[in-house]
C-alpha cells in the first residue's frame, strides 16, 4: 500500500528528535552531525531502530545538514556519498516495514530575493543531496525546519524535477505565527501545494499547544494531508542549559487534538525521544484521519501572504499602474534597471487598497525577462501583495514562475496555440493560476456565445494537465463602450454566465471600457459596479482612482459581500476627510484660518489662507502676531503636553516658516529681520554626524525670531568658536547623539571659555541630561519647543528685540 | 560548531508602525491626531519602507576566556570592559551582529531635512531607525532559532560598542569581523558607522 494510501487510512506516526538523541549518545558539542553518524554507525544505527520500536512508520535519515553548503564548513565535500551512505544505514537499521524518509534542511543561506545565494544554485546544492538520498533507496523525502519559503521552495523543486517520490515539507514558525521570514502557515500551504508537495505542516517551531492553531488554520484549505512535528514544549534555561521540559505523556495528550485539528502525519522534533514517539502513537491509536476538505483552491500568494478568491468575498482589485506604457518616468526607470519607482507604484497601490499586484514590463529596447525577475525579486521583499505575472512573452512568464516565491496568477493564457501549448503545462509545473483570456488567432469574439465557446475550449486543455475551475480565473474581455455601444453588455453577460453556469472566477480589464471618452473614472465605476452584480470577482483597476475604489465597497455592500456593511463603514471612515470628497462648509470656516492653518500643520493651503487675509485687508504683522505666533505657541504647549508628537509639531513649524516666507514682501520694514529675538550659532558637535535633532531645533528657533547660524554636524570645537567670535551670538546651541561625542561639547565651552566669548550655551540630545549640562556649565533643552523657551530666556534683556539687521 | 560569517543582503521584517509611532512621540490615549494627519504619517512611512534596504551580517565567535575585565575571543582579539565580561559571563561562544538601514534611505531623509520636506524628514528617520532595531532583532530570532537544534540560546539583550566601559573604538573590531563593507557600511575615523542607521552589537550563547 502507497504511503498516501496508508494516510487515508490512519494517522501516519513519524519519528522524534535525532540530534539532542545522539548528543546523549556522546557526540560532542560542535561535531559535524553527518559525520559524526558515518563513523559512528551503530549509534546512529541504535537512535533509528528504538524509533521503529517506538512504533514510528517513517524514520528519518541523519542528512538534516547533508547539504554541500552546510558540509563543506567541516571540510566534506562528498555530498552525494554522505546522503546515500546515511539513508543505507538508516535502511539497514529499521529493515523493511518502516519507511526511510530523506531528510533534507536548510543551507544556513537565505536565497534571492532574500539572501544572495542564487535560486539556480539552491536547486542545484538540493539536487546534489537529492540525488545521494535516492541512490540510498529512501521512501520518501522529508524537506523541513525550513524559514525561507523561497528556499522551501528551491528543495522542492529540486526533489520534483528528479522523482516523483512523495515529498512532505514542513516549515518552522516562531510565537507569533510566522516564518521569521514573515510566511505565515496558510501562504505557505498555498504556494507548497500547488507547486507539488505531497504532505504540508510544520515542525519544531513551538510546543503542541502552539501548533495545534497552526495547523487548525491550515485545514480549511488544504488539498493535502498535513503534518506535525512539535517540539517538547518551548526551551528553557535551566542552570545555564537550555532544556525542553515538556513531559512525554503531557506532549503525547496533544495528539488527539492534533487529529481533530486535521493533522494527519504526526512526529516529534526538538527534545522529543522514543518515548514520546510511544505514547504519541499510544494516545491517537484507532483515531480516524480527516482526510483534504477539497481537490483544488482558488488562492494566490506572495511570500508574506495570501488571497483567497472564492465565496462571496469582496471584490479583489489588481493594481495595474506597474506598467511602462503611457509612463515615461517607469519607462526610463526600467531601462536603467533601477526598481524604486516599481516599489514605490506597490506601496501606493497597497495602500490604496489593491489586493493583487499586475507586473507588465513589456516595452521596446527592454530584456523583458532580465527585468520582470528584478521586479518579482524587488516586490518580493518590499510588498506582501501576491503578484500577477503580465507579459505576452512565454519565456517571461516561465523564468517569471520559477523565481516567483508564491503562488502567482498569469496574465494571461488564451485561445491560442502557443499559449496553450507552451504556457498551460509551465502553469501547471509551477501550481500558477492563470487568467484564461477568450481570444484565439486574430479573432475578438464579440459576443458572448463565441466567448464561451473558447472559455470551454481552453479550459478542456487544461484540465487535461490536472486544472480544476478553481484554479482558473476567465476574462470577460472589455471592450470599448465608444467603439460598440453593444461591446459592455456582452462582457456583462460572459462574466454572468461565468460565474452562475461555468462556476469559475472572473476577471475584467476594466479601464477598456471607457477608452476614448470623457470623465472615464464614472464610466469605470459604473460599469464596475454592475459587473459585480453579474459576480465579478476580480478587476484589474487604478486603485488610485476615487471613483472606483468607492464604487469597489459600494459594490460588495449591495450585493451581499460585505457582512453588516463593516468593510464599507470601515473604508470610509478611515479616509481623510478631502479624499471622501467633503467640503468644509461656509459656518465651518475656522474663526481664524490663519492660526487654524498653523495649528493644523497646513503646509500645502497656508498660501492661500493667508492669501485670502491679505485681501480681507489684513496687515501682514498683525497676521503674523495675532495668528502664528499664537498658534505656534500653543502647537509647543501642545505638544508639551503629548496631545501633539513630534510630526505634528514639525508640520506646524513648516507652515510657520512657508507663511512667514511667504508673508515677507509685506512685512517691509516689520519683515523677518526686524523680528530678531537674538543670534544663535548652532552645531552637532565633532564626532557626531547625527543631525535631525539639531535641525528641528533650528527650524523651531528660526520660526520664533531667532537668527540662526547653522554651522552643521561633525564640526571641530575650534570652528564652532571660530565662528562664534565672528558672529557674536547670545547663545552655542550644541547638539550630540552618542556618549562618545557628548563630551565634545565640554572641550568646546571651555575653548569659549578661553577665548572670554561672551555668550552663553544650550545643550540637547539622546543622550545629554540636565545633569551633564550643569557639569559643563551649559543650560539643557530637551527638545525643540524647549529649546525655544530656553533661547528666549538667555537673550531676554540682551539683544532681544534689537534691531540685528545691522 | 565552525564560525562562518553569515550575511543576510535583504532582511524582511514585519513593519513596526507602532513602534514608529512610538517613537516619534506619540502616547496611546493623549495624542490627538486626526485621519487626514495620520494618513499623510503613515503615507510617510510607506516612503520610508520603499527607500529602506535592511541588510545584515551575524558571526558565532568562541569565547577564549572571559575574565571580570576583559574578554578574549577565539579569534585572538580582546575587549577590555567589566560591563561587557559581566554579561557575557558563563557563554561559551559570542555571537556579534551587524545591521543597516542602507544608504538610500539616509539621502533621502538629508534631502528632506535640508530644506525639502521636514515632517515626511522626521517620519522617514524614525522608520529608518526603528526598522533597523527591528533588523537586529531579526537576526537574533534567527541564531535563536538555529541554536534550538543545539540546546543552546542566546542571553536576554544585547551590548553595543559605545555603551559602558566598551569603548566605542571597539567598534572598528567588531566592523572587521562582520565584514560590515559587504553590506555597505563604512566606519570613519571616530568609529562612527555610516550610513547613520546601521548599528552593531554582541550577544552571549548559553546553553
Amino acid at each position: 500500500m502507497s504511503l498516501k494510501d496508508r494516510i487515508k487510512e490512519r494517522i501516519i506516526i513519524l519519528d522524534g528528535a535525532t540530534g539532542t538523541e545522539l548528543q546523549k549518545k556522546g557526540m560532542p558539542a560542535g561535531a559535524c552531525p553527518e559525520i559524526w553518524c558515518l563513523e559512528n554507525p551503530g549509534i546512529i544505527g541504535a537512535v533509528h531502530s528504538s524509533y521503529r520500536d517506538a512504533g514510528a512508520d517513517i524514520v528519518t535519515t541523519a542528512t538534516f545538514g547533508a547539504n554541500r553548503v552546510k558540509l563543506s564548513q567541516y571540510g566534506t565535500h562528498d555530498v552525494a556519498r554522505v546522503n546515500r551512505d546515511l539513508a543505507l544505514l538508516a535502511r539497514s537499521a529499521v529493515g523493511a516495514g518502516v519507511l526511510v524518509g530523506g531528510d533534507i534542511g536548510p543551507t544556513g543561506r537565505f536565497v534571492r530575493p532574500f539572501g544572495d545565494l542564487d535560486f539556480e544554485d539552491a536547486v542545484e546544492i538540493y539536487k546534489e543531496q537529492v540525488r545521494g538520498l535516492l541512490e540510498g533507496g529512501v521512501d520518501l523525502f522529508l524537506i523541513e525546519t525550513m524559514i525561507d519559503i523561497q528556499e522551501t521552495r528551491a528543495a522542492l523543486i529540486a526533489v520534483k524535477e528528479l522523482t516523483d517520490t512523495f515529498t512532505s515539507v514542513t516549515m518552522t514558525y516562531e510565537a507569533h505565527g510566522r516564518t521569521l521570514n514573515g510566511t505565515d502557515p496558510v501562504t505557505a500551504l498555498i504556494t507548497l501545494q500547488s507547486l507539488g508537495a505531497d504532505a504540508v505542516g510544520c515542525n519544531c517551531s513551538t510546543g503542541p499547544e502552539e501548533m495545534l492553531g497552526l495547523i487548525e488554520a491550515m485545514k480549511p484549505w488544504a488539498t493535502i494531508p498535513l503534518v506535525a512535528k512539535p517540539n517538547a514544549g518551548m526551551p528553557e534555561l535551566i542552570d545555564g542549559a537550555t532544556l525542553f521540559t515538556m513531559r512525554e505523556d503531557t506532549f503525547a495528550s496533544f495528539g488527539a487534538q492534533f487529529v481533530s485539528k486535521g493533522a494527519n502525519l504526526l512526529g516529534g522534533c526538538c527534545g522529543t525521544t522514543p518515548e514520546y514517539i510511544r505514547r504519541l502513537k499510544e494516545a491517537v491509536a484507532g483515531g480516524r484521519s480527516i482526510p483534504p476538505a477539497r481537490d483544488s483552491i482558488s488562492a494566490v500568494s506572495s511570500a508574506r501572504s495570501s488571497v483567497i478568491l472564492e465565496g462571496r468575498r469582496a471584490l479583489s482589485i489588481v493594481g495595474e499602474r506597474i506598467n511602462p506604457t503611457g509612463k515615461k518616468p517607469l519607462q526610463e526607470e526600467l531601462l536603467e534597471g533601477r526598481m524604486s519607482l516599481v516599489r514605490t507604484m506597490a506601496k501606493e497601490q497597497e495602500r490604496m487598497g489593491a489586493s493583487l499586484l499586475d507586473v507588465n514590463v513589456g516595452m521596446p529596447g527592454i530584456d523583458q525577462k532580465k527585468s520582470m525577475l528584478e521586479a518579482i525579486g524587488s516586490l518580493s521583499v518590499a510588498s506582501d501583495l501576491p503578484l500577477v505575472i503580465d507579459s505576452s512573452d512565454s519565456n517571461v512568464i516561465e523564468a517569471a514562475l520559477r523565481l516567483y516565491p508564491g503562488r502567482a496568477l498569469i496574465n494571461s493564457i488564451s485561445g491560442e496555440r502557443e499559449k496553450t501549448e507552451r504556457l498551460l503545462p509551465v502553469a501547471a509545473k509551477y501550481g500558477a493560476m492563470f487568467i484564461l483570456l477568450p481570444l484565439t488567432e486574430g479573432n475578438v469574439p464579440e459576443t458572448a456565445e463565441e466567448r464561451k465557446k473558447i472559455i470551454e475550449a481552453v479550459f478542456a486543455k487544461a484540465a487535461a494537465l490536472g486544472f480544476a475551475k478553481a484554479d482558473i480565473v476567465v476574462d470577460g474581455l472589455v471592450m470599448a463602450a465608444s467603439s460598440d455601444s453593444k461591446a459592455p453588455m456582452e462582457t456583462l453577460k460572459t462574466v454572468e454566465w461565468i460565474s452562475d453556469v461555468f462556476k469559475a472566477n472572473t476577471i475584467i480589464g476594466l479601464s477598456n471600457v471607457s477608452f476614448g471618452l470623457p470623465e472615464r473614472p464614472s464610466l469605470n465605476a459604473a460599469f464596475l459596479a454592475m459587473a459585480v452584480s453579474k459576480g465579478l470577482t476580480m478587476a484589474i483597476a487604478n486603485p488610485g482612482v476615487e471613483e472606483v475604489m468607492n464604487s469597489s465597497v459600494a459594490a460588495d455592500l449591495l450585493e451581499g459581500r460585505d457582512r453588516d456593511a463593516a468593510a464599507y463603514i470601515r473604508y470610509f471612515s478611515r479616509r481623510p476627510p478631502e479624499a471622501k470628497g467633503k467640503r468644509v462648509p461656509s459656518h465651518e470656516v475656522p474663526a481664524d484660518p490663519v492660526f487654524q492653518a498653523v495649528l493644523d500643520g497646513n503646509r500645502d493651503d497656508i498660501e492661500s489662507v493667508l492669501s485670502r487675509a491679505l485681501e480681507a485687508g489684513g496687515d501682514a504683522r498683525k497676521i503674523v502676531d495675532g495668528s502664528m505666533v499664537p498658534a505656534i505657541t500653543k502647537v509647543g504647549m501642545l505638544f508639551d503636553r503629548r496631545e501633539y508628537f513630534l510630526p505634528q509639531l514639525i508640520a506646524s513649524a513648516e507652515a510657520m516658516k512657508k507663511g512667514i516666507a511667504y508673508l515677507e514682501p509685506w512685512l517691509g520694514d516689520a519683515g523677518p529681520a526686524k523680528r530678531q529675538k537674538g543670534r544663535i550659532v548652532i552645531a552637532t558637535v565633532k564626532g557626531d554626524v547625527h543631525d535631525i535633532g539639531k535641525n528641528i531645533v533650528t527650524l523651531m528657533l528660526r520660526n520664533q525670531g531667532f537668527e540662526v547660524t547653522d554651522l552643521g554636524k561633525d564640526v571641530p570645537a575650534g570652528t564652532i568658536i571660530q565662528e562664534a567670535a565672528r558672529i557674536k551670538p547670545s547663545v552655542i546651541a550644541l547638539s550630540a547623539l552618542m556618549t562618545t561625542t557628548m563630551v565634545n561639547m565640554r572641550e568646546v565651552v571651555e575653548l569659549a571659555g578661553q577665548q572670554s566669548l561672551d555668550c552663553q550655551f544650550m545643550v540637547g540630545g539622546a543622550v545629554v541630561t540636565k545633569a551633564y549640562a550643569d557639569s559643563i556649565g551649559a543650560h539643557y533643552a530637551k527638545d525643540g519647543v524647549e529649546a525655544v523657551r530656553v533661547a528666549e530666556k538667555l537673550t531676554l534683556g540682551k539683544d532681544s528685540d534689537r534691531d540685528l539687521s545691522s | 560548531m565552525p564560525t562562518q560569517l553569515q550575511i543576510f543582503p535583504s532582511i524582511h521584517i514585519p513593519l513596526p508602525r507602532d513602534a514608529i509611532y512610538r517613537r516619534l512621540g506619540y502616547r496611546e490615549g493623549t495624542t490627538k491626531i486626526d485621519a487626514r494627519k495620520r494618513e499623510e504619517i503613515d503615507r510617510h512611512i510607506d516612503y520610508a519602507t520603499s527607500l529602506i534596504s535592511l541588510k545584515g551580517a551575524g558571526l558565532r565567535v568562541p569565547l577564549r576566556d572571559v575574565t571580570p575585565h576583559r574578554v578574549v575571543f577565539g579569534t585572538g582579539a580582546e575587549i577590555e570592559s567589566d560591563k561587557l565580561a559581566r554579561f557575557l559571563k558563563g557563554c561559551t561562544e559570542a555571537l556579534l551582529i551587524g545591521a543597516t538601514a542602507g544608504g538610500a534611505v539616509m539621502d533621502a531623509i538629508r534631502g528632506d531635512t535640508e530644506g525639502g520636506d521636514m515632517t515626511r524628514g522626521v517620519v522617514v528617520d524614525a522608520a529608518a531607525s526603528e526598522m533597523t532595531d527591528a533588523a537586529l532583532d531579526w537576526i537574533i530570532g534567527l541564531f535563536n532559532r538555529l541554536l534550538t537544534r543545539e540546546q543552546a540560546r542566546l542571553t536576554k539583550g544585547r551590548f553595543s560598542a559605545g555603551y559602558g566601559d566598551f569603548l566605542l573604538e571597539k567598534q572598528r573590531m567588531v566592523y572587521d569581523l562582520l565584514e560590515l563593507h559587504r553590506i555597505g557600511i563604512k566606519i570613519n575615523e571616530n568609529f562612527i558607522l555610516i550610513p547613520d542607521k546601521s548599528v552593531t552589537a554582541v550577544a552571549g550563547i548559553q546553553g
